[in-house]
């Protein structure tokens, strides 16, 4: 990806012809977004359109007439419910939604304004409800604009409840009402406006001409952070950031430059470099990956790892350190092994272009990303990535990097044991079985969107849908945590069953994350489902196995736990023994 | 000068720059909707670092029109 393209967006009329060229072209994934909104936003379409096919996303859009929000959201047999969205956009102006408040806030008493703000809370409030209440959609709101301008001037900060307030409360009353919600989600559109200023996205003359409330030019930035929220929807998020070190995470060559000549520290350019890193470690605080791929003596590499007191990022922090003079496309094929992760998960930033064009071209499912020649930039262009976004957090995208720091412990465990077995043996593996309830179902659902390799029907979940099937008596939802001697892996595997009929149960969905793959904690999980078969009396357990790209790793599962072949489908007799490994401790929680 | 003003509007409304001339205008192309004459006036503005007053925006009915408006502003396009 070029630099430039990451910080200065395209035209707007270079997206609406592109998004003419998109008709009868097939992609991997497909999504239905709606927009609807109080004023004119035409062309986002096309953007996102064209923002979804560069990700291989078919995303068919739909655009809600102009100002018809309200009727679209209330009527159920408008054409938006028919159109049955993955994701609705919704955007109300500052000004629509204020009405003559907006240029006469002073016009009424303090009180007043408060009662105001609170009539108009509850106004959205309910109009959300009834949107939530009719579809199975994602709903995206955008927060209120909070203009520079106020008619007491000066004076505003000191007013009590004055326009400002009014909107910052609004905006912040919006964000309390759904922060537990997980169908609904507040883009802060105030923040767009402060990135890009609200002089250069709202055009008084543009504004008068047709009540185009965002300028042509900022709509492409606006769509690349709509953008954000279909990756997180698809689970299409970006696991682990491999880097290179030699003028990518500090300036100068270590080969060259030595210890003391690189450029890492508080003054220029060095401070580049150690704002860059702080701006990865706050993304592996949240659950990136970060690796190491660089052409290097290894040895002196580490020392400024080690060493070197302007370093942020330290040896902990990276799952797999690559530093040798093998080339970089074999480097993070290993990585992408070691790690087990895709290589459509994983980003490449280097700042050489040859190094770049050869990893574009021999494994073009990496994002390799052109961090741009001046290391000023790079903090920008990181945080100008949308490829990061997730619509939940959970406690275990906090913990991953401590888990892979574990995980290399692990390693180095299984290369001082001759047999697997010793060494499962070695890590003490506690399986904790967990139903699905408030605090697993996130992450349930997480697992069902992110996990590929060992996936059984690689069927992809919402929360809404976990937290259906977990009501209803026809399903049986459940999770695992696995630990070991080396610390808590979390919730690494899942399963839905389904109870077609008194005698036979469907597995739906069998997967386990890949960070605990080749450990046979898979049978421990599947134990537990054979023997709440055994206790419901039920005969057998039916389950398919439906072949993708990524999930050979789980092709044998079946038959391996003595599951017999049927037509499409796979039984297990519950007269059959699952044999569970010794070494792996299973509790029912 | 003219070609930079029809290469643009040729962009805008994705058809060959050969169609265009002085009397191109949404009556004459089916792809000058009301939204892309906003879109061009507003990369023409960009394009050629003038900024259009509301009249001028609401008058345009042809190229000629926009050639009109920016010579108020000072650019002259000689062919």
């Amino acid at each position: 990806m070029p630099y430039q393209n990451m910080l200065i967006e395209q035209k707007l009329s270079d997206y609406i012809n592109k998004a003419s060229d998109l008709a009868g072209k097939t992609f991997e994934k497909k999504v239905r977004v709606a927009i609807l909104c109080s004023f004119t936003i035409n062309g986002i379409e096309d953007a996102i359109r064209v923002k979804a096919a560069d990700k291989n996303i078919d995303c068919t859009v739909y655009a809600g007439g102009y100002n018809q929000h309200n009727q679209e959201i209330l009527n159920q047999d408008s054409d938006l419910y028919k159109f049955s969205p993955h994701i609705s956009f919704l955007m109300m102006d500052t000004r629509n939604v204020l009405g003559e408040i907006f240029h006469f806030p002073y016009s009424i008493s303090e009180s007043e304004r408060k009662s105001f703000i609170e009539k108009k809370i509850k106004e959205i409030e309910d109009l959300i409800n009834i949107f939530t209440s009719r579809t199975k959609s994602k709903l995206v709101i955008a927060n209120f604009n909070i203009p520079t301008y106020s008619s007491y001037g000066l004076f505003e900060t000191k007013t009590e409840y004055g326009f400002h307030k009014m909107i910052e409360d609004l905006n912040h009353r919006l964000a309390s009402s759904f922060a537990n919600s997980g169908s609904v989600y507040v883009y802060d559109f105030n923040s767009f406006v402060s990135q890009y200023g609200e002089n250069n996205v709202f055009d008084y003359k543009l504004f008068f001409f047709g009540d185009i409330k965002v300028s042509p030019d900022y709509i492409p930035y606006l769509a690349n952070d709509f953008m954000s929220y279909i990756i997180g929807y698809l689970g299409i998020t970006k696991k682990c950031i491999v880097l290179d070190l030699d003028n990518t995470l500090w300036g100068g060559i270590i080969g060259e430059d030595e210890f003391s000549g690189i450029k890492l520290g508080p003054e220029p350019p060095g401070n580049a470099y150690v704002e860059f890193q702080k701006v990865l470690l706050a993304l592996h605080q949240r659950g990136i990956i970060l690796a190491i791929n660089s052409k290097n003596n290894y040895d002196d590499a580490l020392k400024v790892i080690k060493e070197h007191p302007y370093m942020i990022l330290r040896e902990e922090h990276f799952a797999s350190l690559k530093i040798n003079w093998n080339d970089k496309v074999s480097n993070i094929k290993e990585i992408a092994n070691e790690l087990n992760i895709g290589l459509d998960s994983m980003v490449f930033i280097d700042d050489d272009p040859i190094n770049r064009e050869f990893m574009k071209l021999s494994l073009p499912e990496i994002l390799t990303v052109d961090p741009s020649p001046d290391p000023s930039q790079y903090t920008n262009i990181i945080k100008k990535m949308n490829e990061f976004s997730a619509l939940n957090i959970t406690s275990e995208d906090t913990q991953r990097g401590k888990m892979y720091s574990e995980q290399r412990k692990r390693s180095e465990l299984e290369h001082t044991v001759t047999d697997i077995e010793s060494f499962l043996k070695q890590l003490e593996l506690k399986v904790f079985i967990k139903s699905a309830n408030e605090f697993t179902i996130p992450r349930i659902s997480q697992l069902t969107l992110k996990t590929n390799q060992f996936n059984l029907t690689t069927k992809r979940y919402q929360e809404s849908d976990i937290q259906k099937f977990s009501n209803d008596d026809k399903y049986f939802v459940g999770c695992a945590q696995v630990l070991d001697k080396f610390g808590d892996n979390g919730i690494t595997g899942v399963f839905v069953v389904r109870k077609d009929n008194s005698k036979e149960w469907f597995l739906d969905t069998f997967l386990m994350s890949c960070r605990v793959m080749g450990r046979e904690v898979e049978k421990g999980l599947l134990g537990h489902i054979i023997n709440k078969a055994k206790e419901s009396g039920v005969e057998r357990i039916k389950a398919q196995f439906i072949p993708t790209q990524k999930n050979k790793p789980i092709e044998n599962f079946l038959p391996a736990c003595g599951f017999k072949k049927d037509g499409d489908y796979w039984i297990y007799s519950l007269d059959s023994k699952l044999t569970i490994p010794n070494y792996l401790v299973v509790r029912v929680e | 000068m003219s070609k930079k003003l029809y290469d643009l509007v040729a962009k805008v409304m994705n058809v060959p720059s050969s169609t265009i001339n002085d009397e191109s205008g949404p009556e004459s192309m089916a792809n000058w909707t009301s939204f892309k004459g906003y879109v061009l006036l507003y990369e023409l503005e960009t394009a050629f670092s003038v900024k259009f007053t509301l009249d001028e925006a609401m008058d345009v009915k042809k190229i000629a029109d926009i050639k009109r408006h920016l010579e108020n502003h000072g650019i002259i396009l000689n062919d």
